[in-house]
């Protein structure tokens, strides 16, 4: 019964004499090609870029001084919900390479690297993280002048 | 054995403390709000909340379902017991039966304000079953401690702050720890706690769309790299029909899990679930040609069926389609261009750098590492918590309301991260840290956790490998530890500088700090409300911006025309119109909607400015929406395309209602001695249009710092008429009486001046 259900289509139509390979490039991605697509999209998205996206701002804005001189200026100051294209980038480009640091650390874990690969590779990854820790929060200060004081 | 007893004691002791000193640090940080100004409910929606539970408490359960609100959205009113998710109201009315019953009278607003901060314990305690199901309770330690002070969820739940989210979090993270319980284990018993604690989500929050479509492709992907288990059927079956049949019995819900898009996802899933399950039972019993050309067979059939039962469906209506607020998710340029009223509100905004980071500090670097631990030992719970991750990441990059959802993810993450990173450094001391237990929560977790430590995750080999290369030496590890605490120290105070300065404040009270550090309560919102409540008719019609719907029902207990139930776009474009017309067609349409007082609020005068005149440029554009032949947006810039109020302001702007109403009298106030009269702080500009008088309306109260304006709208005998103070009235009177009778015709005159004689003139005019 069963086996007519199924057999009924090709007493119709008949099956072409053909082999269909299933490419080779289509296989499961590895554990680092998913990761690095996914810190690449998450970079991009820390960034803000949705947000430029919509609302278009400029790359980097500029200010007028005293002298009627027009002066690039990067951090779109005291304005919590905006920024310029620019800024954006280099702070998510900076918490990106601070997960870089904390992943790189993981690497002293594995037992075929010498002694001296591991001091390096310690010093390279605190290196990262203090690197984008304390310049993000110089960014900030720029960003929000009062930052942790009062 | 003694020893293991004694060490699974002390780890569970541990565990112990550190959850309750968690949810201790999560309660307190919570109440700068109540310590600085007192026990008040928050902002707007919370005040519909704390009405509607009110309510409830008052009149029962059953009179809330059915309860019909004549008091908001004049003339038409609202359903709120089917226009309302009533999780919120039952929890805390549940809560103040309970304590009633115990005797302990406390009034349902203190419930209402402390409700949040004590969900925030639970929230931490169900992101450390979470965690642990996925990594290790160490990791499910340090999420708890992050979860209870980031600043990504305090935004939503401090003290006052009487929302959905606060509890809905909690309900969130519940259930998903229950369905990667039950997926662990596939019982029927877990999967039915998943769908009962989903039942919960859904009768609290709106956002349990999320869990419906985020569970469903945890299944697809889990299907689709070949992952399928008789735990992964029996556990999504069984949540998926009784998760279905649990959120339709919640009224605001109703039928929308069987006919709207948003859930087809779902359903979807659970038919392809039991296709394979089919096809996996018949390739157990068929032989391998005969599967092959069943499963063509049956895989083209099926979809096809599918895909025309949707079409048709869809096209007959029977499946709503994607509603407006899913399709600014995926397009993002469709709010904008389409739904003012979803882009008006700022936290639909698309989220900037700076508010990832706000929210989340270092975690937001933390968050990468233990995605790629997860990623890289992957299992069928883990592959659940990496499409979280990437989701929530997402959408919070659309909206920054999103945040929240993002935020437990982040904290579970950065947890295991922090976890393996510890472990990593701390794994080779030979001496046990276990004893050194003191307050530092952190400490605490990074110095035990080796105990507890379920393998599994590190394999044996590698760690013994380790143990015997001998690393890195003793000194640069306890740097490395050093500098990690320390990173950890400057996360908490920066959590706790973020509440205090910018997620602590209610809103309805302005606090403003002079430069000695004194401190001036500016309570302008509570006393207009309160004017509105003593001064005015019970059964007044208040128009305002919808902002203020909820605050004018809640505090002054008045009717209001539209509220932040923003779900009638034509009746918000009629405000929004009315508002951006001049005075004599605002007029009009007031009187149609039956109008009797007119709030606004101006922050001109204190430099406030989240007033009615910044927000103005979104009324224009709802009421463009629906009346673009009356309103146009250009009308209302200048040449160059500027928004500006003062002498240069387009005349459209500097003659509608909403700008006088502002300004009105303005003109006479002068704020201090460098400026001009009529100097509006808010946008530094004279304003351009000063001496102007109201025809149709009279101003009825301001407030002390002019931030709330009332205004009595005429009736339509008023107008026109000069009023005259009393004292200076004429009134005729009837005293003079006619001496002219039939005989004597000579007649008197008025006021005729009498001669005195005898006397002299200037006693008199003394």
């Amino acid at each position: 019964m069963l086996e007519e259900l199924f057999t009924l289509p090709y007493a119709i139509l008949e099956v072409p004499n053909m082999k269909i390979k299933k490419p080779s490039w289509v296989q499961q991605p590895s554990a680092m090609v998913m990761f690095s697509l996914i810190l690449g999209s998450y970079f991009l998205v820390t960034g803000g870029i949705i947000y430029d996206v919509i609302v278009e701002p400029p790359s980097v804005g500029s200010t007028t001084d005293e002298h009627g001189h027009s002066r690039p200026v990067a951090f779109m100051p005291y304005r919590v919900n905006g920024q310029y294209i620019m800024e954006g980038l280099a702070s998510s480009f900076l918490f990106s390479m601070g997960g870089v640091g904390f992943i790189v650390l993981d690497h002293i874990h594995s037992p075929l690297t010498p002694k001296l690969n591991r001091i390096l590779i310690t010093a390279v990854g605190f290196i990262c993280i203090l690197v984008s820790f304390f310049t993000t929060w110089i960014f900030m200060r720029m960003k929000l002048p009062g930052y942790l004081q009062s | 054995m003694l020893k293991i007893n004694s060490k699974t004691g002390l780890s569970s002791l541990i565990i112990f403390t550190v959850l309750l000193l968690a949810w201790v640090a999560g309660f307190s940080s919570r109440l700068f709000a109540v310590i600085r100004f007192e026990s008040i409910i928050h902002e707007f929606d919370p005040w519909f909340n704390y009405r509607a539970t009110a309510y409830m408490v008052e009149n029962g359960f059953y009179k809330f379902l059915n309860w019909f609100d004549e008091r908001a959205w004049y003339p038409l009113g609202r359903i709120v017991g089917g226009t309302v998710y009533p999780g919120l109201m039952i929890t805390s009315g549940s809560i103040h039966y309970i304590l009633h019953l115990l005797n302990i009278d406390v009034h349902i607003r203190d419930i209402c304000v402390f409700l949040a901060p004590i969900f925030s314990g639970l929230t931490a305690i169900s992101t450390y079953l979470l965690t642990k199901e996925l990594w290790s309770a160490g990791a499910g330690l340090f999420a708890a401690c992050f979860i209870a002070i980031v600043p990504g969820y305090i935004s939503r739940s401090v003290a006052g702050s009487y929302d959905n989210e606060g509890i809905a979090i909690f309900a969130l993270q519940f259930t998903y720890y229950l369905w990667v319980k039950s997926v662990k284990t596939g019982s029927i018993f877990w999967s039915c706690m998943t769908a009962l604690s989903y039942f919960y989500m859904v009768s609290a929050w709106g956002g349990y769309v999320f869990i419906i479509n985020l569970i469903p492709l945890h299944v697809f992907v889990l299907l689709l790299m070949g992952r399928y288990s008789n735990r992964l059927f029996t556990s999504y079956t069984t949540f998926y029909i009784l998760g279905l049949l649990f959120s339709m019995q919640i009224p605001f819900v109703g039928f929308q899990p069987i006919r709207t898009s948003e859930h087809m996802a779902a359903s979807g899933v659970f038919a392809l679930i039991i296709a394979v399950a089919i096809l996996k039972y018949f390739q157990s019993v068929l032989s391998k040609a005969e599967f092959k050309s069943l499963f063509v067979v049956g895989a083209s059939v099926s979809a096809a069926v599918v895909f025309l039962a949707v079409v048709v469906l869809t096209y007959a209506g029977y499946i709503a389609p994607w509603s407006g607020r899913f399709y600014s998710l995926w397009d993002t340029g469709y709010a904008k261009i389409h739904i003012p009223i979803i882009a008006s509100v700022s936290e639909h905004q698309p989220t900037t750098w700076f508010s990832f980071f706000f929210d989340l500090h270092v975690l937001i670097t933390t968050f990468p590492a233990g995605l790629w631990y997860c990623i890289k030992n992957i299992n069928d719970e883990r592959v659940f918590v990496v499409l979280y991750a990437l989701s929530a990441v997402y959408f919070a990059g659309v909206m920054v309301r999103l945040m929240l959802t993002l935020t437990p993810v982040v904290c579970m993450l950065s947890g295991i991260a922090f976890s393996v990173l510890l472990d990593l450094f701390l794994r080779e001391e030979d001496t046990p840290r276990s004893s050194e237990s003191d307050g530092d929560d952190e400490q605490t977790v990074s110095s035990n956790r080796r105990l507890y430590d379920k393998a599994g995750r590190v394999p044996k080999m590698k760690h013994e490998q380790v143990k015997e290369s001998d690393g890195i030496g003793a000194n640069l590890r306890s740097i490395i530890i050093v500098v990690m605490l320390l990173l950890l120290m400057l996360f908490a105070v920066h959590c706790t500088w973020v509440t205090s300065n910018a997620y602590s404040s209610p809103s309805i009270v302005l606090a403003s700090y002079g430069n000695d550090g004194s401190r001036q309560i500016l309570d302008d919102f509570r006393e207009a409300y309160y004017w509105l409540s003593q001064n005015t008719a019970d059964d007044a019609r208040v128009m305002s911006w919808w902002d203020y719907g909820y605050q004018i029902a809640g505090m002054a207990n008045r009717t209001t025309l539209v509220d932040n139930n923003t779900w009638n776009n034509s009746h918000i474009a009629l405000v929004g119109k009315a508002m951006s017309s001049n005075e004599s067609a605002a007029y009009e349409i007031m009187t149609s909607l039956g109008v009797d007082y007119v709030l606004v609020i101006f922050g001109g005068v204190i430099g406030y400015s989240g007033d009615d005149i910044n927000k103005f440029l979104w009324m224009v554009r709802i009421a463009e929406g629906e009346h673009p032949k009356d309103i146009r947006e250009g009308d209302y810039f200048t040449e160059h395309g500027e928004f500006r109020v003062d002498a240069e302001g387009s005349p459209t702007l500097l003659n509608c209602l909403m700008y006088k109403l502002s300004y009105y009298r303005f003109g006479e106030v002068r704020l201090d001695y460098r400026n001009p009269g009529g100097f509006d702080r808010t946008r530094n500009a004279v304003i351009g249009n000063k001496d102007f008088t109201l025809t149709y309306l009279e101003e009825a109260y301001t407030t002390e710092h002019w931030l709330v304006r009332i205004y009595r709208v005429k009736k339509p005998h008023e107008f026109n008429r000069p009023r005259i103070p009393f004292s200076n009235r004429i009134v005729k009177t009837q005293s003079f009486i006619s001496k002219k009778n039939s005989k004597r015709r000579k007649g008197t005159l008025k006021n005729k001046p009498v001669v005195m004689k005898g006397k002299k003139l200037a006693t008199k005019q003394l």
